[in-house]
């Protein structure tokens, strides 16, 4: 994407752009765009030309070909808005018989969270959660029309496990703020595998703290899309609480500032040393 | 003529933010957007089915007066027409808009605010734009004044302005529809349609035919149009925030 | 009523644990400032201040009014300081929270009790005209530390800002424009600024200048105010939990040394604004010669 296209609320996505893959699945349109006419059910061929999508926010059109989908990369900045199946960070506020009633923004109503919808639980063995515990969720469903409530779930309904692993309440460690558009990229980053690519979307501050952090035991992070990063350095022992601030203040870092592949390395090798850690 | 300076996102707690400063007028507002929130205690008064908008404006050097109220009132109105508020959300939530004046002449109070009026209008569009609201297109607004030999002025300063006969203010979507039209002073007819042709210029550059048919954007007196200084803004942000993307391919 | 989002368990046990250990979030020690820049806008007395995340703007304004009854010497001056939903959107619009009243309070009591701004000089005809200077506050990023960065913006506001030039004639009041008279600098009588520690651990750490989660965690707050002569002339221990009596004799000290840093900061930014204005000034003046 030499030029990429970046779109104003209002302008319609020229046709040229538009994934022309004759596949049968239907297009499909990410939040930001909204489809204002389509070709009519019964022509033949199948293609996404003739439909007509304009933008309700600006954001670079990125398509999908394999997916036959198009969608819009907007504002890194923006306020998270709950999407299913996005994993998030969620904080408890208060618990009902039924359900776990959470934050995950703020200045938002509560989500809520089945008391049930725990790997393994049944009335006896659900976990007990309080006020102030962080859950590591997906999002189950949205709601429809206003007003809905969004439900959170920490198992997959068609199994009854925790997938993909690490779903559940998150004890110890830290959570870190960041940008909802850094959470995104930290996610593409961390649950890619290493070995096929250097780095995922400009990001190599994962695998070079993962690397220089080898001696103190290694970490274990969990990024939710509301814009928390939970990191925990367990096997830590004594420089545990050093390695967790600097990976935290290498994150703030790289979101406040845009940080090539090199200065990301640089900035991890100093940040490590100003804390005074074993490398 | 000098272009207004623009930023968008300055500011990291909200959810959107943009600064605006107009060269001519001497404005320089910023402004923040939060949405989608919670308005609490106010539930009764929202619509069931959409979002509510809402503006606050702070006077640099004062304490807010009707005045502000007023024109928080013509800008609510503006932005409820173009904010799609039944997007998922949205609905039954409130996106609050807060525009400082923070440079610029301070005036006395009771003042019209029509001079200022479009940067506040710019300033919201941009931190709408940065925080991601739904919208259906996007606007751009200017303020002429017409001084007593009857020449308009653009943006005039705030001397021009209070020598001038008539001032207006008037913002076209995107698509070239009248939004907003707002006069003060005595003005006829025909006074009235030179100043919405100029206006029309300024947000969206010239469109000359050719006698040969061509059609072509031209760039004169006006500089570049006002629609093109957002859409700049916005795309600016864009190459910078998505460096890491738009680099590597 | 909207509030800032509380912390969780793990972030207020993380904070504490790391501060046993002499760690900040941000790498800082202690008794260390965030990183503070200030700088000054066209106009006189418009002052930007950032203190780490935390940004604000003071602009300073002047006019003439009449004098309260009961103080006819006096002038009249005010703070005034609004949260916005600009600065947090936590924050409402037109509502004035608890914080709103605490942090307007704290810096009437440093700023204006201390008498920094000479009301007196203020007067222009005893009991008939005098000026009235206003300060506002606007928040625009706030990330902790309110009081002590908006102390900072005040005190830089006062000292760059010019009123115009008044003066009685016949018992008329004259007040020359910008132009015509160059305007006066406010008469400053000393230079005092707060700074804020907060406690935890039971009052065990002390640390200077929080950050919005480290506000949040904390136990209690000390606000320290005093001038470069370490004349204290505000001592506050609002609320929260007991702080020995020790931390207000020991944090003096380094109270006094940060007062010191940051006057330090607001005379460099002081210094080099009227650099910057005394060459347009000239250059305005050659373009002048130039046109006749």
């Amino acid at each position: 994407m030499s030029s990429p296209l970046i779109l104003l609320p209002g302008d319609s996505v020229p046709s040229e752009y538009l994934p022309s893959s004759n596949s049968s699945a239907p297009l499909r349109l990410g939040p930001g765009l909204r489809l204002l006419s389509q070709p009519p059910s019964s022509s033949s061929s199948k293609t996404s030309t003739g439909h007509v999508l304009a933008a309700t926010q600006s954001g670079i059109l990125t398509t999908d070909p394999k997916r036959n989908a198009v969608s819009l990369l907007s504002t890194p900045n923006r306020r998270y808005v709950p999407t299913s199946n996005d994993l998030v960070i969620a904080q408890v506020h208060h618990s009902s018989p039924d359900y776990f009633h959470c934050l995950i923004t703020p200045q938002t109503p509560q989500v809520v969270l089945g008391q049930l919808s725990f790997e393994g639980a049944t009335k006896k063995t659900r976990p007990m959660l309080k006020q102030g515990d962080l859950v590591y969720a997906r999002v189950l469903s949205t709601g429809l029309g206003a007003g809905a409530e969004v439900e959170l779930t920490c198992v997959n309904p068609a199994t009854g496990r925790a997938e993909p692993g690490g779903l559940g309440p998150l004890t110890g460690g830290m959570v870190f703020d960041v940008s909802t558009g850094m959470a995104a990229r930290l996610m593409r980053a961390s649950s890619s595998s290493a070995e096929n690519q250097e780095s995922v979307d400009g990001l190599v501050v994962l695998d070079e703290l993962g690397k220089k952090l080898e001696k103190v035991g290694g970490f274990e992070i969990a990024v939710g899309r509301n814009g928390k990063v939970w990191v925990d350095c367990a096997n830590g022992g004594d420089s545990a609480i050093k390695a967790t601030v600097a990976i935290g203040r290498c994150l703030s870092a790289i979101d406040e500032h845009t940080l090539s592949l090199a200065d990301q390395k640089k900035l991890v090798t100093r940040v490590l040393r100003e804390m005074k850690i074993e490398t | 003529m000098v272009g207004p300076t623009t930023s968008l996102t300055p500011l990291s707690r909200a959810d959107g933010s943009a600064s605006y400063q107009c060269p001519a007028t001497g404005a320089n507002i910023l402004g923040s957007v939060n949405a989608p929130i919670e308005l609490p205690g106010r539930r009764d008064a929202l619509k069931p089915e959409d979002a509510t908008v809402e503006v606050f404006i702070k006077p640099g050097t004062a304490p807010g007066g009707v005045g502000e109220r007023y024109v928080e009132g013509i800008i609510k109105s503006m932005l409820g027409r173009l904010v799609l508020g039944r997007e998922k959300s949205y609905a039954r939530r409130g996106i609050v808009v807060t525009l400082a004046i923070v440079g610029g002449e301070s005036k006395p109070r009771g003042d019209s605010y029509l001079t200022v009026l479009p940067a506040l209008l710019q300033t919201s569009l941009l931190a709408l734009l940065s925080a991601s609201v739904p919208l259906s297109m996007t606007f751009s607004a200017t303020v002429l004044g017409v001084n007593t030999l009857g020449e308009i002025i653009r943006e005039p300063a705030p001397t021009d302005a209070a020598a001038a006969t008539s001032l207006h203010v008037l913002a076209f979507s995107s698509k070239g529809h009248l939004l907003l039209n707002e006069s003060r002073g005595s003005f006829d007819f025909d006074t009235w349609e030179r100043i919405r042709q100029r206006a029309l210029t300024i947000c969206h550059g010239t469109l000359s035919g050719s006698p040969d048919g061509d059609v072509a954007m031209v760039e004169d007196v006006d500089g570049q149009p006002l629609e093109g200084v957002v859409r700049e803004t916005v795309e600016d942000k864009y190459h910078q925030d998505y460096a890491w993307k738009i680099d590597a391919a | 009523m909207n509030k800032e989002a509380p912390l969780s368990i793990t972030e207020r046990d993380f904070i504490l644990n790391a501060l046993r250990e002499n760690v900040r979030l941000d790498g800082r020690e202690s008794d260390q400032l965030r990183p503070l820049s200030i700088s000054f806008g066209q106009e006189y007395g418009h002052v930007k201040v950032k203190l780490g995340k935390t940004s604000l703007i003071v602009r300073i304004s002047s006019e003439v009014t009449k004098p309260r009854d009961d103080r006819p010497f006096d002038g009249i001056f005010t703070i005034a300081l609004e949260l916005t939903a600009m600065g947090s959107p936590a924050w409402d619009n037109g509502r004035q929270g608890d914080l709103e009243t605490y942090v307007t309070n704290v810096l009437d009591r440093v700023v204006r009790h201390s008498n920094a701004l000479d009301t007196e000089s203020l007067c222009i005809l005893k009991g008939v005209s005098c000026w009235s200077v206003r300060a506002d506050v606007h928040i625009t990023d706030y990330d902790g530390n309110l009081i002590d960065a908006a102390c900072a913006g005040i005190m830089a506001g006062l000292q760059h800002f010019r009123r115009p030039d008044a003066v009685v004639k016949d018992g008329q009041v004259i007040v020359y424009g910008v132009d015509e008279r160059v305007p006066v600098a406010l008469n400053i009588t000393h230079k005092p600024l707060s700074i804020t520690f907060h406690t935890f651990d039971e009052g065990n750490r002390v640390i200077l200048d929080a950050t919005r989660k480290e506000e949040q965690a904390a136990e209690a707050d000390v606000i320290i105010g005093m001038n470069n002569a370490g004349d204290v002339c505000f001592l506050s221990k609002f609320s929260g939990s007991p702080v020995d009596a020790m931390v207000f004799v020991t944090k003096s000290t380094v109270a006094q040394e940060k007062v010191k840093e940051i006057n330090g900061v607001i005379d460099k930014a002081l210094q080099a604004d009227l650099a910057k204005r005394a060459k347009g000034g000239m250059l305005e003046e050659s373009r002048a010669e130039n046109d006749r």
